[in-house]
Order: C-alpha cells, then structure tokens, then sequence
C-alpha cells in the first residue's frame, strides 16, 4: 500500500522529480528556487557554448583561408600543375572577370574622379596647398580607395559568381564524381581562379586608378580650376610617389584579388548539404567585405 | 592501355567500410577482380550502389582491412598517386556528375585532358566516335543543364569508356535510360574486356544483365551483413 503525503510540501516533492525544473509555472513557486538558478546558469552555458562555436567556426574558416593560400601558391609554382584543364580554367576565369568588369570598373574610376580626386584639387587649390595635390591623391585614392572599390566590385561580380558556382557543385555532388575520377577540385577550380582573381585585381586596379585620376583632372581643367597640361598633372603625382609606394600599390590590388578569390572559391567548396543559396550567399559576401577590409586595413596599420 | 596482369586489378580485402561516412554495412567484405573480369553487384539502393563504388575508389575511409587497385592500397597513397590512380578508372554515376562550368564536350573529356597528355582532337575523335555508338547524333556542345536524361545517359556512358580506362565502375545506365542504348553498352563492355579492363556493373535487379549473363563473370549482392556472393545456377 501507498502512503499518501500529508502535506501539500510533501506532495510538490514527490512530484519535482518528474517535473521540468524550467518550467515558467513552477519557477514561481516556494519550493523550486533553485530551478531559476539552474536555468540562468545553464542559458549562461548555452549563450557561452554558442560564442564558442561561432569563434571556433570563425577561426575555422580563417586556418583554412591561410593553409589553402599557401597551397595556391605552393602549386601554382609546380610546373605539373599546371595541366590543359587547369590553364583553360585560369584563362577562362581571367578573360570572365576582366572583360566583364573592364566598364563597370572604368565607370567607378570615372565617378571616384568626379566625386573625390576633383574635389581633392578644388579644396587644395583654394587653400593654398596645391603642391600636396599628387602626395594625397596617391595616399588616399590610389593606395585606399581604389583597393576597397575593386575588391568590391570582383566580390559582387565573380567572388559571389564563384561562391555559387562551387556551392552548387559541392552540394549537388559534382565535386565528389570529379574527385571519384582523380580530378582534384582544388587543382582544377580553386588554385586556377584564385590566381585569374588575383591577376584581375592587379589590372583593373591599375584602370581604376588611372580611370579616377584623368576624370579627376578633367573635371578640375573643365571648371577652370587647374590650367597645367594632363602631363603636368600626372608628373606631379608620380612624383609625389615614394619607392615604396611602387611596391606596395601593386601588392595591395594583387592581395585584394588574390583573397577575394580565395575567399569566394573557398566559401562554395566548403558548403555542406545543409547549406543552399540562401545561406550561402549572404556568408560569401559578408566573408568577402571582411576580407577586404581587413586587408586593407593591414597594409594601412604597417606602412 | 597496357593490361595488368601482375595481379588481382581491383581487390577489396575483408575491407570494412566506415558506416558512419558511407551508410554501407560495416561488414569484412573480399572481392578479387582480375583483368577481363565483369563482376555483377546487385544492390537495390542506388545511394549504396554509389558508395560502393566509391569504396573501390578509395574514397570511403575503412575500419579495417584494404582495397587495392592494381595493387596499391588506396590507403598508403598521397593525393598526387590516389589521383594519378583514379583517372584510370570509367565511372558512370547515378549522382549529379555534370559541371556546369565548361560546356558538355569539354565535360565528357574532362578526366582525360586533365590526366593525360593525348592531343585534343584525338580525344575529339575518339569521343565522337563513341557518341555515334551510343546512339548521340554528335559530340553535344551544349551546357549539360540544356540535355535531355537519355541524352545525358549517353553522354555518361561516351565518357566512361573514353581514354581505355583500366577499371569501370558502372551503375547501370540501362536501367531508366535509352532501350536502344542496350545493345551498343553490352558491345563496349565486351570491347572493354577485351582489351583488359575490369568492370564492376552496379544493378538494382537481375533482369537487367540478364542478357549479358554469359559474359558475366560472377554475381555478387550487397546485403546487410556485407557482400555476399550469389549462384548463376
């Protein structure tokens, strides 16, 4: 025979056990006020187990960015890498980013001379400081804008375009068939884009800046405020160019390009089946603008 | 294409698939293929069909034992040579297997412009040769998303006797494909074996290789407690 409990104390613990002790209901009761710790401690554990994740699947992506670099570079340096397949890939992917942003990047080098180098001209000029015109144009449109702009522009055009691409395939099964005939998805898609990427940065960079510079002085010559030649103008700003600028400009368009195409590359063939274009996508592009920025950031902190 | 003969072409030794990365039953399962052989495997989910062959590729870790293919053990190898190794092998996949990034001819030659040296238009000539057989009015030219199933099917099969691989690891494209494809498949497989290759030919049911049962070398059925060899009475 079963005891009955004789108080209303006894009968709440006979039955805590079977209870959830984060019940909304019972957390208001006497006799439970140690459910509410336990759950303030155990969403702390979750909130904290969830910065955990999120850090350690940030610095996940981040390993694989600097592991997969050096691999781009180690291969592209082996003769036999470089096999019919990978070469079309390269060419292909080139001649996709250069001719199909050659105008959208001309146009943002137009608009950026209209916008800043004229303005740059205009305010120096009134203030008396036109010998500075050359120095500043080169320190913060040709060395800070023009990266930003042009990574910009290859993440919207081709990064994202690859960023599906890839997904697509690693999610469809495309990448393990190839992998299944000894096509190595790395070999034949990642180190050939990467390096057409990294190619283009350095090519359209250089037309951006060029594009920005002449609008720039066009605009300042047609509003009367400056009068000297274009040549003038151009020795002024090369001149105003220190010796590391020359080495430094170049690697910035370079690296932008280089890790936007990582980064898009690296995003699609990382996607698992859980993923489609509506997770995909929005992580290729907020891991491209990250990247940029950081880059660009980097070369700022150290010269 | 040099035929093996130092061996066993493809051998899985009490190999264990892992379960949790294949779905395959966790079982020793042995398996010797020589040269000329053509092994049926009956197996009715075509997921597991897939990772089957994918073992024999060397792409599902084991738990034990090993599977070798013309004597070295997938296992033991480093990307370069596991890569090397596969581009020998024929495959026709029931899974997504089209590119979409290069256009369908060059996707047909895809395995053998990236392993070998061949001259292009050798390998043109010799795939449009294999699309007249399978029934393909030419060497299609189109995105593979712009193909018919039947027409894909073909394609499949142009590329996975293209290049004289030494192994085939067929899941059977008769069976939803072409009727007509019947006749010029059965002719490629014994081409195939003449020359010395060895095939494994993946079927959900025995009444597809039914006609090719003289040519078959042995039968084999992937059940629940591994592979399991099956009588031709």
């Amino acid at each position: 025979m079963t005891e009955k409990p004789e108080t209303p104390q006894a009968e709440l613990s006979s039955t805590e056990d079977m209870q959830d002790p984060n019940d909304p209901i019972l957390a208001g009761r006497p006799g439970v006020s140690h459910g509410r710790f336990d759950s303030l401690l155990g969403w702390s554990c979750n909130r904290l187990g969830w910065i955990g994740w999120l850090t350690r699947r940030q610095a996940r992506f981040l390993l694989i960015m600097l592991g997969a670099s050096w691999g781009v570079i180690y291969e592209s340096l082996r003769a036999h890498s470089w096999r019919r397949t990978v070469r079309y890939e390269f060419i292909s992917t080139m001649n996709d980013i250069i001719r199909g942003g050659f105008v959208a990047t001309l146009f943002a080098g137009v608009l950026t001379g209209v916008a800043a180098v004229s303005q740059v001209i205009y305010w120096l000029g009134l203030t008396g400081l036109a010998t500075m015109t050359g120095s500043i144009l080169i320190n913060v449109v040709v060395r800070e804008i023009a990266p930003i702009l042009v990574g910009m522009l290859l993440l919207g055009r081709n990064g994202m375009l690859s960023t599906t691409e890839l997904g697509l395939l690693t999610i469809g099964g495309e990448v393990r068939s190839m992998q299944a005939v000894g096509v190595d998805p790395f070999l034949l898609l990642v180190m050939p884009r990467t390096l057409a990427f990294t190619v283009a940065g350095f090519t359209l960079g250089i037309l951006f800046s060029f594009a920005s510079l002449v609008t720039g002085y066009v605009m300042s010559r047609l509003t009367g405020v400056i009068s000297s030649p274009v040549w003038t103008f151009l020795d002024s700003v090369v001149t105003a160019m220190s010796g590391m600028d020359y080495a430094i400009i170049p690697l910035k368009f370079i690296t932008v390009g280089f890790v936007v195409g990582l980064g898009g590359c690296l995003t699609g063939l990382t996607a698992t089946r859980h993923d489609t274009l509506r997770s995909l996508l929005p992580r290729g592009f907020s891991r491209g603008m990250l990247i940029v920025m950081v880059v660009s950031v980097l070369f700022s902190l150290d010269l | 294409m040099d035929t093996y003969t130092a061996g066993p072409l493809l051998e899985l030794n009490k190999a264990v698939p892992s379960f949790e990365e294949s779905g395959l039953p966790p079982r020793p399962m042995s398996l010797r293929l020589m040269a000329g052989d053509c092994f049926v495997v009956e197996e009715r989910d075509p997921q597991r069909a897939t990772m089957f062959a994918d073992m024999c590729s060397g792409l599902v870790p084991l738990d034990a034992g090993q599977v070798s293919f013309m004597g070295l053990d997938w296992t033991e190898m480093k990307d370069r040579q596991l890569n090397a190794l596969r581009g020998r092998i024929g495959r026709i996949a029931r899974r997504p297997s089209w590119p979409g990034f290069v256009p369908m001819h060059l996707a047909i030659m895809l395995q053998q412009l990236h392993h070998t040296t061949r001259t292009q238009d050798d390998l043109l000539a010799e795939a449009a040769r294999l699309a007249a057989s399978f029934g393909l009015p030419g060497l299609p030219t189109q995105a593979p998303d712009r193909m018919s199933d039947a027409d894909l099917c073909r394609a499949g099969c142009v590329r996975a006797f293209l290049g004289r691989p030494h192994l085939l690891l067929l899941e059977d494209p008769l069976e939803g494909g072409p009727q007509e494809l019947a006749n010029p498949f059965l002719e490629a497989l014994t081409e195939a074996r003449d020359r010395g290759a060895g095939i494994i030919w993946l079927v959900r049911n025995a009444a597809v290789w039914q006609r090719y049962r003289t040519g078959v070398t042995a039968t084999w059925r992937l059940a629940d407690d591994g592979l399991v060899a099956v009588r031709m009475g």
